[in-house]
C-alpha cells in the first residue's frame, strides 16, 4: 500500500503548464497596465473581478476543506490536495488588492467626499463606508483567511510525515472556527466590494448570493482539475468514477442552490417593486444589460442543470469538464454582470479590456497551483480516512 | 405430497456473499427467470443478476416536464386569457410568479406518477397471491435470510443440476415452491355486488345531503344570512318598516343622470344619437339585444319571442313605424317603458342603450335593403378584400 | 457507555451506525415488539394527556366555527397572528422529516436510517397541524376548495400571483409527497411484519398494506431507484416550501417582512426547529421502546451539530437583517429593527434571540451533546425559540409600521391558546398511535447498515 500510495504521491506537473500560466499572467497584467492608462475605471473594473474570481476560488477551496473535516467526508480525502493547492491562492491575495485599495476613489461612488455630503442616505452610512474602516475590513479578512489557511494546510502537510490522527481532529476544530468566521467575511467582502458600488442599494441575501457563486466557482475549479488529472494519470487509479459523481452530485446540489438563491432574490425585489431597491435590478436590465441577465440565467443555472441532471452525466467526464468549465466562465459573468453596470449611466457593450484581466487570473491560478504540485504530495499520505476515501463506493 | 405444479426451486443462505456467487452462477448458467429476495438491496446483485439499469428516471421526467408545463399553461390560461386581472402592476403572464406554483406541480406529478408507474407497471402489484407469498422461504427472505429461485417456467429449468448448484454455493436449505391451486375470483357474486349498490347507495346519499341540505345550514349558510339589509325585505330599524327606501328629495344618487321624460306616454322632444355606429359599438349593442331584447323581440327583431306563449308577444320591429321612429324616442321606450314593456334602465347603461339602438338599425335596415344598398354593401366588402 | 466515550475517535474506521453487534433478527424483534405487545400504562397515560390536550383544541375549534374568527385576538392592525405563527411554527417542524429521510439520503448519510422512518412521521402529522391554521384563519373551511383552480360555477380562477396560492400548492404537495415517501419506505417492513405476525387479522392488514411485496431484487432495483428519485425531487421541495412560506411575508412591502434573507432563513430555522422537535421526541422513544442501540449518541450528537449549525444560521440572518436595516437608510425599516428589540414585544424578541442563539452555543461541548438531560433542555429551549421567533415577524412587524395612527397592540384570548394546545395534541397523539401501529424504525435499512450486511466484494460494478 505504501509503495503503490508514494507512486502517486509526488507528481509535478509538466513545465509547460508553469509556462503557459507565466504566459497568462504576465500578458495579461502588461495588456492590464494598458487598459488603465487607456481607461482607468474599465480596468480597474475588470481588475475587480479578477481579484473577487481569485477569492472565489481561494477562499471558497479553503471552505470546501473545512467542510469535508467538520462533516467528516472520506471521499474527498484523496483529492483534499488539490483543493488544498488552489485555497494556495490565499497569501497572494494580500498583494493582489493593493491596487485596489490604492485606488479605491475610481470605482467607488462613496468614496468621494462631495457626493457623500450632499447625499443623506450616503452620508447616514459613512460610519461603514469609509476609506479607513474598508481597508481595515479587507485587510482583517485577509489576515483571517490566510491565518486558517496556514493553519490547516499546516497541519494536513505535517500528516503526511507523521500521519498522526490528532492533526486531522485539530483540523476538525479549526474548520469548525473557520466556517462562522468565512460566513461572516464572505458576506462582508461581498458588500464591500460588490454591493457598495452602487451603494444606495441593500439586499439582505446579497452575501449568500456571492457565496453561492463563490462554492460553485470553487468546485468548478476542482471538477476540472481532478478530471484533466485523472485523465492524464496523474491520480491514484482508485480515485473513480464514484468519487467524480460525489463531485459532479455537488456541483449540481450548488447550481441549484445558486438558481435559488439568485430567484429568491430577484422575486422579492420584482415582486414588491419598492424604488429602494429595485433599480438595481433595471440597470441589470435596461440598455442591453437584458443580454447578460439571460445569459447569465442560461450559462450560470439552465445549461449546466441540464447538463449534470442526469445520474450517468454526474460521472460522465466530458460532461463534467464541459459544465465546470462553463460554470467558471459563469462565474465571471456573473461578476461582471454585478460590477459592470454600477457605474453612471453605462450600457452594455464589450470591450478587449474585459478579456485582459480573466486571463491574468487563470494565469495565476495555473501558477499558483502547479507551483505546490511541483513541492507538495498530491495525496495526503498521512490521513487517516486516506484507505477509506481510496475504498469509496456509491 | 403436494398435487400442483411446481413453481420454482428455492434456496437459502445466510450470507450476502455466497448469495452474490450463487447469482452470478445462476445468472452465468443462461438461468432467465429467476429472482433474487433479500431483506433488504444488496450492493453489487444488479450486476450479478446482469440487470438493465432502472428506466424509472424517463417516467419521472416526462411527468416532471408535463407537471412543469401543465402549470404554466393553467396559470397562462387563467390569467391572461380567460379572466384577465392586473395584479400589482404586474404583466398577465408573470413568469417569476408562476414559478414557484410550476415547480410544485412539477415535483407533484412526477413523484406521485413515478411512484404509482412503479407499482403498477413495474411491480404489477397488488400481488397478493404470488405463489411464494405464506412459505417458509418468504418468510425467511423477509427476515434476515436471503433467498434465490429459478421458475420451472424456464426453458434451462433442470432441478438436479440446481440443486447441485445450490448446494455447491453454500445454501442452508432448498426448497421446493408449488403453484397454490387456482382460485375463482367471486368477482361477480350477488354479495359482491350488493356491496357495490350500497357503496353507491350511500355515496349518493352523503353527497346529496352534504350539496344540498347540509351548506344551508348554520353555520354553514352564514355567508348568506348576513347582518344587512336585503332588497325587498322588511327593516325593523325604520318606523315605516320599508327596507328599500327611495332617494331623500332633492338628491340625486351617484353616478346617475335623471331621464327628463320618465313617465310621459310619447314625449314632445327627444334626445339625439351620440354613439356613431362603429363597429365596437355594434358589438356591444349586439350583445346587449341579444342579452336583453332578443327573449321577447327575438334574435332579429323580428317579434318571433323565445317565451312559448308565457307573455304577449311584442310586434315586429321591421315595420315602417318601428323603421321611422326616431333614435331618441326608440331610447325613450327602452329607458320608460312601453305598454307590456317595462323599463329597462336599471339593466342596460345609457351607452348600452344606445348601441342597441344602432344595432337595431343595422337590423331593420338588412331586412329592408334596397338594390342600392346591396349594389353599396358588395362594393365595401370587395374594397375591404383588397 | 461512559468508558466508550473517553476512548478517542479512530478517524481510519466508520462509527458503527448500529451499536452492540445486534444480528439482524434481533433488529427486527426490537423494532416489531411494540406492534405485537400489549399496551403498558405509561401508554395509555400519554395517549390521555394527550387527547385531553387534542379535545380542548377541538372544543375551541368549535367554539370558533360557530362564532367565527372574532374570537381569536386577531385585530386591526393586527390581522395576522397565533393562527399564522402556529402555521409556519409546525409546518417549520415539519421540514426535518424529509431532510433526514432525503438531503442525509443523499449525502449517503447512513446514521439517518434510524431515525429517517419517524422524523418523515413527525412531518405528516406537523403538516396536518400546520394545515388546520390557516384553513381554520379562512372562517369557513368548508369552502376551501376553492383555493384550488378548478372550473367552478363562479366562473373563476385563484389568483397564481399570490402567496398565499403558493403555500396552498406547496403544502399540499408537501404533504402528498411526504407520504409517498412513507409509505414507499414502509412497504418492505409491512411484509417482513406480515411474514412474522401469528395474528390472523393483522396478516390480513399488513397484506394490504404491503401490496404483496415479496423482497424481490427485480423489484428493489426499481424501488432504490425511486427512492433516489423521490428524495432528490423532496429535497428541493423541502426548501421551496419553507421558502413560499417565507414569500407569505417577503413579497409585500411592510417592513421587517419584505427582506429577501427570507428564503434561505426561513429554510435554515425551519430545519432548526424540526432537528430540535425529532431530538425531543426521540430521546424519549428510544428509553421507551429501548431503541438505544439503534438510536445511539452518536445520532443524536450529530443531530445537535446541526441544530447547533443551523443555529448559527439563524443568528446570521438575525443579524444581517439589523445590520441592514441600518445600512439600508429606510427609516421605517431601522425603527421596525429597533422597536423590536427596544419596544413593547422586546420580551418576546429576546426569548427569541437567547433560545435560538445563546443556548445551542452550548453544544460546542461535546459533553453537552452526548448528555440526553442538556440535549433535552436546549432542544425544548430551541422549539420555544423558533415559536416566538414566528411571533416576534408576524406580530411585532404588524403592530407598528408605517403609519403611527394605525398602531395598535396584540393580545390572544384563550381560544387562541387552547387552539395551539390542540394542535400539539393532535401531534402527540398521532406520534403515540402511530408507535405502536407501525414500525417506528425502519427496518429494512437498519438491517442493511449492520455490521456484515453487505457483501465484501463488489462482484460487479453497479454503473455501468
Amino acid at each position: 500500500m505504501e509503495n503503490n500510495l508514494l507512486r502517486y504521491s509526488n507528481k509535478a506537473l509538466p513545465k509547460r503548464i508553469n509556462a503557459a500560466g507565466f504566459i497568462l499572467m504576465i500578458s495579461g497584467f502588461s495588456f492590464g497596465i494598458i487598459a488603465y492608462f487607456y481607461d482607468a475605471q474599465r480596468a480597474l473594473q475588470n481588475y475587480l473581478i479578477m481579484y473577487l474570481f481569485l477569492i472565489s476560488i481561494g477562499v471558497g477551496s479553503l471552505f470546501l476543506i473545512a467542510l469535508e473535516y467538520i462533516v467528516n467526508a472520506e471521499w474527498s480525502v484523496p483529492i483534499r490536495r488539490i483543493i488544498e493547492f488552489l485555497a494556495s491562492l490565499i497569501p497572494y491575495l494580500i498583494v493582489l488588492a493593493l491596487p485596489l485599495l490604492i485606488k479605491l476613489n475610481i470605482i467607488f461612488e462613496w468614496t468621494h467626499i462631495a457626493v457623500v455630503r450632499d447625499d443623506k442616505v450616503l452620508f447616514d452610512k459613512s460610519p461603514y463606508l469609509n476609506i479607513t474602516f474598508f481597508v481595515v475590513r479587507a485587510v482583517v479578512f485577509l489576515l483571517i483567511w490566510n491565518l486558517f489557511y496556514w493553519l490547516i494546510t499546516r497541519n494536513s502537510l505535517k500528516q503526511d510525515t507523521s500521519g498522526d490522527q490528532a492533526l486531522t481532529k485539530r483540523n476538525i476544530k479549526l474548520s469548525a472556527v473557520f466556517i462562522p468566521c468565512f460566513a461572516i467575511t464572505i458576506t462582508f467582502t461581498a458588500i464591500d466590494w460588490l454591493m457598495s458600488l452602487e451603494p444606495h442599494w441593500f439586499s439582505t441575501i446579497f452575501g449568500i448570493y456571492f457565496f453561492s457563486g463563490t462554492i460553485v466557482a470553487a468546485l468548478s475549479a476542482v471538477t476540472l482539475i481532478v478530471v484533466l488529472l485523472k485523465e492524464n494519470n496523474y491520480l491514484h487509479p482508485k480515485i473513480i468514477d464514484d468519487h467524480l459523481y460525489s463531485l459532479g452530485a455537488l456541483l449540481f446540489g450548488f447550481v441549484n442552490f445558486w438558481g435559488y438563491i439568485a430567484f429568491a432574490q430577484y422575486l422579492l425585489i420584482w415582486y414588491a417593486d419598492v424604488p429602494e431597491e429595485n433599480f438595481w435590478f433595471m440597470h441589470r436590465w435596461q440598455n442591453g444589460w437584458w443580454i447578460v441577465s439571460l445569459l447569465l440565467i442560461i450559462t450560470h443555472f439552465v445549461v449546466p442543470y441540464i447538463v449534470l441532471l442526469s445520474q450517468p452525466a454526474k460521472m460522465d467526464h466530458k460532461k463534467l469538464k464541459f459544465s465546470a468549465a462553463l460554470l467558471l466562465c459563469a462565474h465571471i459573468l456573473d461578476l461582471f454582470w454585478i460590477v459592470m453596470p454600477s457605474s453612471q449611466n453605462s450600457s452594455f457593450s464589450i470591450s478587449w479590456i474585459d478579456f485582459v484581466f480573466p486571463v491574468a487570473g487563470i494565469g495565476i491560478v495555473i501558477l499558483a497551483f502547479s507551483y505546490k504540485a511541483k513541492r507538495e504530495n498530491l495525496l495526503p499520505v498521512g490521513d487517516p480516512k486516506l484507505e477509506r476515501g481510496l475504498n469509496f463506493h456509491l | 405430497m403436494n398435487n400442483n405444479p411446481l413453481f420454482a426451486v428455492a434456496a437459502v443462505y445466510d450470507n450476502p456473499d455466497k448469495i452474490i456467487s450463487a447469482v452470478t452462477k445462476i445468472a452465468n448458467s443462461g438461468y432467465r427467470k429467476f429472482d433474487v429476495n433479500t431483506p433488504y438491496p444488496l450492493h453489487g446483485m444488479d450486476g450479478a443478476m446482469k440487470l438493465k439499469s432502472s428506466k424509472l428516471g424517463f417516467i419521472t421526467l416526462f411527468f416532471g416536464l408535463m407537471g412543469a408545463a401543465t402549470a404554466l399553461l393553467l396559470a397562462w390560461w387563467t390569467l391572461s386569457v380567460d379572466y384577465p386581472l392586473i395584479i400589482g402592476g404586474k404583466p398577465f403572464f408573470a413568469l417569476p410568479a408562476f414559478i414557484p406554483v410550476t415547480f410544485e406541480l412539477t415535483v407533484l406529478l412526477a413523484t406521485v406518477s413515478t411512484v404509482i408507474c412503479m407499482l403498477t407497471f413495474f411491480f404489477r402489484f397488488p400481488a397478493n397471491s404470488y405463489p411464494i407469498h405464506d412459505t417458509q422461504y418468504m418468510k425467511d427472505v423477509s427476515g434476515d435470510k436471503f433467498g434465490v429461485y429459478v421458475e420451472a417456467a424456464d426453458s434451462r429449468f433442470d432441478l438436479t443440476e440446481l440443486t447441485i448448484l445450490f448446494n455447491e454455493t453454500g445454501a442452508v436449505r432448498i426448497d421446493q415452491i408449488y403453484l397454490p391451486a387456482k382460485e375463482v375470483y367471486p368477482l361477480f357474486q350477488p354479495k359482491f355486488l350488493w356491496f357495490l349498490f350500497s357503496v353507491f347507495v350511500i355515496t349518493s346519499i352523503i353527497t346529496y345531503f352534504s350539496l344540498n341540505k347540509l351548506m344551508y345550514m348554520e353555520p354553514f349558510d352564514w355567508m348568506a344570512d348576513q347582518q344587512k339589509q336585503s332588497v325587498q325585505k322588511m327593516s325593523a330599524f325604520y318606523s315605516d318598516e320599508f327596507g328599500m327606501r327611495t332617494p331623500v328629495k332633492g338628491t340625486v344618487a351617484r353616478g346617475f343622470i335623471p331621464y327628463k321624460y320618465l313617465g310621459q306616454a310619447v314625449p314632445a322632444d327627444t334626445m339625439k344619437n351620440p354613439l356613431p355606429p362603429t363597429s365596437s359599438v355594434l358589438e356591444l349593442g349586439k350583445k346587449k339585444f341579444l342579452t336583453f331584447c332578443s327573449p321577447c323581440h327575438g334574435n332579429f327583431a323580428d317579434g318571433d319571442s323565445r317565451l312559448r306563449g308565457q307573455f304577449v308577444n311584442p310586434p315586429s320591429l321591421h315595420t315602417n313605424r318601428a323603421r321611422t321612429m326616431t333614435d331618441g324616442f326608440i331610447y325613450h321606450i327602452i329607458t320608460n317603458g312601453q305598454n307590456a314593456m317595462p323599463s329597462y334602465s336599471s339593466q342596460v347603461t345609457r351607452e348600452e342603450r344606445w348601441s342597441i339602438i344602432n344595432y337595431l338599425r343595422v337590423l331593420q335596415k338588412a331586412k329592408n335593403a334596397s338594390d342600392a344598398d346591396l349594389k353599396m354593401a358588395k362594393k365595401e366588402s370587395v374594397s375591404d378584400g383588397k | 457507555m461512559d468508558n466508550k466515550e473517553n476512548i478517542a475517535l479512530d478517524y481510519r474506521y466508520e462509527l458503527p451506525v448500529v451499536e452492540g453487534n445486534l444480528k439482524k433478527s434481533d433488529i427486527d424483534d426490537l423494532i416489531a415488539a411494540p406492534l405485537e405487545k400489549k399496551a403498558n400504562k405509561n401508554f395509555y397515560i400519554s395517549l390521555a394527556l394527550s387527547g385531553t390536550a387534542l379535545l380542548i383544541g377541538v372544543v375551541c375549534i368549535a367554539i370558533t366555527l360557530f362564532n367565527g374568527i372574532g374570537v381569536w385576538g386577531n385585530n386591526q392592525p393586527v390581522g395576522w397572528a397565533f393562527d399564522i405563527v402556529n402555521f409556519v411554527f409546525w409546518v417549520g417542524i415539519g421540514h426535518a422529516g424529509t431532510l433526514i429521510s432525503a438531503i442525509l439520503f443523499l449525502f449517503r448519510q447512513r446514521w439517518r436510517t434510524g431515525i429517517a422512518r419517524f422524523a418523515e412521521a413527525m412531518t405528516i402529522f406537523a403538516v396536518m397541524c400546520a394545515a388546520l391554521f390557516p384553513v381554520l384563519h379562512t372562517g369557513r373551511p368548508w369552502l376551501a376548495g376553492y383555493l384550488f383552480p378548478y372550473p367552478n360555477q363562479n366562473g373563476l380562477w385563484i389568483n397564481f400571483n399570490s402567496p398565499l396560492v403558493w403555500d396552498v400548492f406547496a403544502v399540499s404537495t408537501y404533504f402528498t409527497v411526504s407520504l409517498v415517501f412513507w409509505y414507499i419506505g414502509l412497504i418492505p417492513d409491512f411484509a417482513s411484519l406480515r411474514d412474522r405476525t401469528l395474528s390472523k387479522t393483522k396478516k390480513i392488514i399488513y397484506s394490504i398494506l404491503s401490496l404483496g411485496w415479496r423482497h424481490s431484487h427485480r423489484q428493489w432495483q426499481h424501488y432504490e431507484k425511486a427512492y433516489m428519485l423521490l428524495a432528490g425531487f423532496a429535497t428541493p421541495l423541502v426548501l421551496s416550501v419553507h421558502t413560499i412560506v417565507s414569500f407569505d411575508f417577503a413579497v409585500s412591502v411592510l417592513p421587517g417582512w419584505h427582506t429577501t434573507i427570507f428564503p434561505p432563513y426561513f429554510v435554515a430555522g425551519a430545519i432548526f426547529s424540526g432537528f430540535a422537535m425529532v431530538v425531543t421526541v426521540l430521546l424519549f422513544v428510544r428509553k421507551i421502546f429501548h431503541l438505544e442501540q439503534i438510536i445511539t449518541l452518536n445520532h443524536l450528537e450529530k443531530m445537535n451539530k446541526v441544530i447547533l449549525a443551523t443555529g448559527m444560521m439563524v443568528g446570521y440572518a438575525y443579524a444581517m437583517e439589523f445590520f441592514m436595516a441600518w445600512y439600508s437608510g429606510v427609516p421605517t425599516e431601522q425603527f421596525v429593527f429597533i422597536n423590536r428589540a427596544f419596544g413593547p414585544y422586546a420580551w418576546a424578541y429576546w426569548i427569541m434571540i437567547s433560545c435560538n442563539v445563546l443556548f445551542p452555543q452550548l453544544f460546542w461541548f461535546k459533553k453537552i451533546r452526548r448528555s440526553t438531560t442538556a440535549m433535552l433542555v436546549i432542544v425544548i429551549l430551541v422549539n420555544v425559540g423558533m415559536w416566538f421567533e414566528r411571533f416576534v415577524i408576524i406580530v411585532t412587524s404588524l403592530h407598528r409600521d408605517f403609519l403611527p395612527s394605525s398602531w395598535g397592540m396584540y393580545s390572544p384570548t384563550l381560544i387562541d391558546f387552547g387552539i395551539l394546545l390542540g394542535s400539539f395534541g393532535l401531534f402527540f397523539t398521532l406520534v403515540i398511535l402511530f408507535t405502536k401501529s407501525m414500525p417506528a424504525v425502519s427496518m429494512s435499512e437498519v438491517k442493511a447498515v449492520t455490521e456484515g450486511a453487505q457483501p465484501q466484494h463488489h462482484g460487479v460494478s453497479d454503473h455501468e
